[in-house]
């Protein structure tokens, strides 16, 4: 009897070990593939605050962002100039009309207008050139309607280029009255 | 076109004013046929033998020798001629010998050792002929201010021909070397090459005071381009105008007035005049033309400016109240940076030809312009050196904008700067 005992012990043991040895050698191969694929929770969890906050105005988003971010947007895009002339061109005029339009929806908005030019002008010349060519931008500005208050001008003459090539390409490129957003 | 090819020499005349018209008043004028005046310097007297007072004697000699060669007022002697006469005995001069190889102005300089890094230099000037001396300085320097001393002996010479001091002369510029477009100086030869102004802003446009002392230009701080006056000895800085875009400043030599570009009113670039202090703002031109690059005369009576209100950027003359407006250049093309010698009767100035930059001199007398610079390149910005011989200005001739110096007749073109991008020199007076 006691040998019996000894024997089912034995055997119980043995199985034991067979079957804690057969899960080791299961386990191992596979891998375990994390599966985190069910994740209905987060569609739960952000339901609530939703219903809380109202959509925000376009106005309201605009007044979040820094001056730098705007900034970085170009809401207002440049516009061109021919060789030594500061005129508003045709091809500026819609341009022109867009940022008017821009400018008449954020109306808080100050903007500074830097005129440029290309190298092939001198110096002291191209500083007067560059602030002409603001000056003509703010004024077809006004003339749309916007307030000349929320307008400041400066000219970088030639000390500023876009494109440092040396061909038309570049030079039209350089030759603009660019547009920053200073206040809003 | 005539007086280029001919040798200039020059000296300075006494001009009788009162036979000229009353706003071309000219004090002193460059007389052209006078031969440079052939000058002797002999190797130093060395008092001691150390290394330090040989390499000290060295280096003086070679700047002294440099700067009378570029005054155009001396000439070497030929160093060959030095070894037909018997060489040099301070204490007791064959004036005879000196003679008789030609020279007319003899310099003689003795260097001994000083304490610690001080070497003690004495020069002494004699007039051949006369058999006299003219002058003699001792000067106590170190080692490191030795550039310093001969540019002082060379324009202590100079001052007893009755020329303006030009070696001790700074020249003001702006330098993208450090990735912004910051203020910085030099000597009239290019050496000690400072930064003065240290910021994240662009800086432009620099001129000096009458005295040297401060220096006006455009800083675009907050969105503006406000024109400052810097004392870069004392770091002080005032900002004397900062409404519109302001630019282009000019002191008057004789101390008093400030001309600039503002767009402060209509946004159109007009000139205004305020005092060297910048109080007092005054406006000097009135029409919706543009006008900018003012340049006062020597007499600080009238100033030299650009304008395009007959078309095409042209140079005029008005008077300082702003009356009395007449232009100088003619021609289709397109002229500005007029630069009024301190002599009196020269204007330098850019004219374009074909997309070409050319640095002009129009004799105000004469009414003959000369063309400086002939290179397939922009010229730009000239700016005389303070006794009128020499100009500097900012050339891309080399791909890259740099600082040169040129003669009044063309010659002796000089490259001075070479790290990153140079322009918009301006010449102490």
């Amino acid at each position: 009897m006691k040998k019996a005992i000894i024997l089912s012990l034995a055997c119980f043991l043995v199985f034991n070990f067979m079957v804690s040895c057969r899960k080791k050698v299961e386990e191992v191969p596979p891998p375990p593939p994390p599966q985190v694929k069910e994740q209905p929770k987060v569609e739960k969890v952000e339901a609530p605050p939703v219903v809380k906050e109202p959509v925000l105005t376009e106005e309201e988003i605009f007044m979040r962002k820094s001056l730098e971010e705007i900034n970085n947007e170009a809401p207002l895009n440049m516009v061109h100039f021919d060789y030594d002339k500061y005129f508003i061109r045709d091809d500026a005029k819609p341009v022109l009309e867009a940022n008017a339009q821009w400018l008449n929806k954020f109306k808080t908005v100050g903007i500074l207008i830097e005129g440029h030019c290309d190298e092939r002008g001198t110096e002291e010349y191209n500083m007067a050139l560059g602030e002409k060519r603001a000056k003509s931008t703010l004024d077809y500005l006004v003339s749309l309607g916007i307030s000349s208050n929320r307008i400041k001008t400066i000219s970088y003459g030639k000390s500023q280029p876009i494109d440092p090539g040396h061909n038309e390409i570049s030079w039209q490129k350089n030759r603009r009255a660019k547009f920053t957003i200073i206040a809003k | 076109m005539k007086i280029r090819g001919i040798l200039l020499y020059t000296s300075l005349l006494l001009l009788a004013v009162l036979f000229l018209h009353p706003q071309q008043e000219v004090v002193l004028s460059i007389k052209e046929g006078m031969p440079a005046i052939p000058l002797a310097i002999p190797e130093f007297i060395i008092h001691d033998s150390s290394p330090k007072t040989f390499a000290a004697a060295e280096t003086l000699y070679k700047i002294l020798y440099d700067d009378l060669k570029y005054s155009r007022v001396f000439q070497h002697l030929p160093k060959s001629y030095y070894s037909y006469i018997e060489s040099l005995n301070p204490e007791k001069i064959l004036f005879k010998d000196w003679e008789s190889i030609q020279a007319k102005i003899l310099f003689v300089g003795e260097i001994s050792d000083g304490d610690g890094d001080n070497i003690i230099f004495e020069g002494k000037l004699y007039d051949v002929k006369a058999e006299r001396g003219i002058f003699g300085k001792r000067y106590q320097a170190e080692i490191s201010l030795l550039r310093l001393v001969a540019h002082k002996v060379a324009d202590e010479i100079m001052k007893r021909f009755g020329e303006r001091e030009i070696f001790t002369s700074k020249i003001v510029f702006i330098s993208n070397r450090d990735s912004n477009d910051e203020l910085y100086m030099m000597d009239y030869d290019g050496h000690n090459q400072t930064r003065l102004t240290f910021n994240r802003i662009k800086d432009y446009m620099p001129a000096w005071s009458a005295d040297g002392k401060k220096i006006a230009y455009t800083s675009y701080l907050r969105e503006n381009a406000i024109l400052c006056i810097l004392n870069p000895y004392e770091g002080e800085r005032l900002e004397v105008q900062s409404r519109g875009t302001n630019f282009s400043p000019a002191f008057s030599p004789d101390g008093k007035k400030l001309a600039f570009c503002s767009t402060l009113e209509e946004g159109n670039s007009e000139i205004y005049v305020c005092t060297s202090e910048g109080k007092n703002i005054r406006r000097l031109t009135f029409n919706k033309a543009i006008d900018t690059a003012p340049s006062w005369s020597p007499t600080s009576r009238e100033i030299a400016f650009t304008s395009d209100r007959g078309g095409t950027p042209q140079i005029y003359i008005m008077d300082a109240e702003g009356s009395n407006i007449r232009r100088i250049s003619f021609g289709g093309g397109y002229f500005d940076a007029p630069s009024w010698s301190p002599i009196g009767d020269m204007i330098a100035y850019v004219s374009r030809v074909y997309q070409i930059f050319d640095i002009y001199v129009q004799n105000l007398r004469t009414k003959q312009t000369i063309k400086l610079t002939e290179s397939n390149a922009r010229n730009e910005s000239p700016c005389w050196s303070p006794d009128g011989r020499h100009l500097i200005f900012s050339s891309n001739l080399t791909g890259t904008i740099q600082l040169y110096t040129i003669d009044y007749d063309g010659a002796n073109l000089r490259r001075l700067t070479s790290k990153g991008e140079n322009k918009l020199a301006d010449w102490s007076r």
